[in-house]
């Protein structure tokens, strides 16, 4: 899984870790009473005793002490020196300075890297590597040391820069930027392309060509950025959130980041943490496509695809319109002829069925409802005649039971018995009738020798006053001139038997 | 009408819309496992597709353009 170089940094700490304190960090301290020249590598006790000879009877100050060595060391040592040696207690201050000291198998040498230095160092230094170191020697008269001031640090072996990038690497990969998983799809047929390179250089030529050589309809938006020197890096990275923020509105399909080749310090931008965050981030897909076919940088690992180079970002965002054309005039073929296959198959299959018997004879299913239609007719029919029969005898069976009750004679024996009967009672109500019909005359007779007009008949007669109709019994009854009526005892029509006439006198 | 419709719709596809349903339609109808009607009617959306992926293949501009700072920096 490692890379060589990498493999050879992991076995390389591996050794160096092997014997982590072999060597202790000593301090040196001149102090006025307790001077140890023990601790004093040896040419620096030899100047200082040369010096103490010379002024034997003088007492120094520290700080007198301190002004001697410096001029010594100033007069004696090379004024700029490259020291080899191992790291040991790398720390970094409050303000940014890095203190650490250089080992070997039998000293130490303090060490201090000022943060505006610093900054050009672009590997992380860490205990136990191996380094170049170059600086010039002075004393820290404060801390009563001399130190080496390091203005320039380098990994030994490898190359700085090397060493920088092989830890990037590592930290990311670590991280799982570089993953497959995070690595989004190229779309097959990107129509809008984002570019951040610069303005001015070849890359962005290159880059549009190979691009429009396979894929013209593709339309190419430029986002220019500074690919090299300080601050590139950010300045690609803001662009690319910044394209990613507005992609809404711009629908870019993908991203190409790049440049032409160039040393490797010129490529460095993308390199740095910051740009392959922002390629990690970004939520379009991002082709790196960074100097020549041999250089890879961090933006190539932690992009979604990669081109070697500029000039082949077309092979990696985009396709061959030629093939694509192909392809179209493939599938236009393919679909005429598939869709003529499917007509002929369907036109035979119409054949198949106009030459099956059903169409042959189309009559035949009627005829054979029909047929159906007469067997449950007759069925039918049978059905019916047979439910009459199984009525008719019940009717005759009911019948005959009727028949045996006899029910005209029964009529004839109560006819009988009615005549009977009407006749008693006729002879006993025309009884009844003649008695009362006797009784009746016998009161009538009794009833007419009381009938007042029945006097008439004797000769009386009934006189009453025409005018009131009241019977005249006295004189006072009547005035003159009224009128009379004299009843007489009837002889044949009703009025026949009154008389009128007028009174004249009293 | 319906198809007046359906043909507003493919001019609106992109190249990659347009290229995935003309493979889907052109898998249907080599299966044969379609209704003949449908496809014959799958057969003219292929067509209508394959015209518009060509038209998009034929607006070639060939240009680059650039694009500016955000109008709104503030936002």
């Amino acid at each position: 899984m490692l890379c060589p170089t990498e493999l050879r940094a992991h076995q390389l700490g591996n050794k160096i870790n092997s014997k982590p304190s072999q060597f202790t960090h000593q301090v040196f301290i001149l102090h006025t009473n307790s001077a140890n020249s023990k601790l004093m590598p040896a040419a620096f006790a030899f100047i200082i005793t040369a010096e103490m000879q010379k002024n034997r009877a003088k007492i120094y100050t520290v700080s007198q002490v301190n002004t001697l060595i410096k001029a010594a060391l100033e007069e004696n040592l090379p004024s700029r020196l490259i020291v080899r040696g191992e790291i040991t207690n790398w720390s970094i201050g409050p303000t940014g300075h890095r203190y650490f000291s250089l080992k070997d198998e039998n000293g130490i040498l303090p060490c201090v890297m000022w943060a505006s230095r610093f900054k050009t160092v672009k590997f992380s230094p860490e205990d136990g590597m191996a380094v170049l170191a170059t600086g010039h020697i002075d004393v820290y008269t404060v801390g009563g040391k001399y130190q080496l001031y390091v203005d320039k640090l380098e990994p030994e072996g490898v190359g700085a820069l090397q060493l920088a990038f092989e830890q990037m690497a590592k930290k990311l990969r670590a991280e799982g930027l570089f993953d497959d998983a995070h690595k989004k799809a190229i779309p097959a047929y990107p129509e809008r392309i984002g570019i951040l390179t610069s303005e001015s250089g070849a890359a962005v030529h290159d880059i549009r060509d190979s691009i429009h050589n396979r894929w013209p309809c593709a339309k190419l938006f430029l986002y220019p950025v500074p690919v090299q020197g300080e601050g590139a890096a950010e300045e690609i990275a803001a662009g690319l959130r910044d394209v990613n923020k507005r992609n809404e509105a711009l629908k870019l399909n993908v991203l190409i980041v790049g440049r032409g080749g160039g040393s490797r310090e010129d490529l460095w931008a993308f390199n740095e943490e910051v740009l392959a965050r922002a390629i990690f981030d970004s939520k379009i897909p991002v082709i790196s496509a960074v100097g020549h076919e041999v250089d890879t940088t961090i933006a190539d690992l932690v992009a979604d695809a990669r081109a070697s180079t500029p000039t082949k970002a077309g092979v990696t965002a985009v396709p061959d319109m030629r093939e694509v054309l192909g392809q179209l005039t493939y599938f236009e073929k393919s679909l005429a002829s598939k869709a003529r296959a499917i007509l002929e198959l369907c036109g035979q299959n119409l054949r198949t069925i106009l030459a099956s018997a059903v169409f042959r004879n189309p009559l035949l299913p009627v005829r054979n409802a029909e047929q159906q239609l007469d067997e449950l007719g007759t069925k039918l029919v049978d059905l019916i005649r047979e439910l009459l029969v199984e009525a008719n005898a019940k009717l005759h069976a009911s019948y005959e039971q009727i028949v045996k009750i006899e029910p005209h004679r029964l009529l004839g024996r109560k006819t009988v018995d009615l005549n009977n009967l009407r006749n008693r009672a006729n002879v006993a109500i025309k009884t009844i009738i003649n008695r009362r019909r006797m009784q009746l005359t016998a009161k009538a007779n009794l009833l007419a020798g009381l009938n007042p007009k029945s006097v008439l008949q004797r000769g009386y007669s009934i006189t009453t006053a025409k005018k009131t109709g009241l019977l005249v019994r006295k004189p006072e009854d009547i005035q003159i001139g009224d009128y009379l009526i004299t009843e007489l005892a009837p002889k044949g029509l009703a009025d026949e038997n009154l008389i009128e006439s007028k009174v004249t006198k009293k | 009408m319906a198809k007046g419709k359906q043909k507003s719709d493919i001019e609106k596809l992109t190249f990659e819309e347009a290229i995935k349903e003309l493979t889907s339609i052109v898998g249907k109808i080599e299966q044969g496992q379609i209704p003949l009607q449908d496809s014959l009617e799958q057969y003219e959306k292929g067509m209508a597709l394959i015209k518009h992926c060509r038209g998009i293949l034929q607006k070639a501009e060939k240009r680059i353009e650039k694009i500016s700072e955000p109008e709104t920096k503030s936002q």
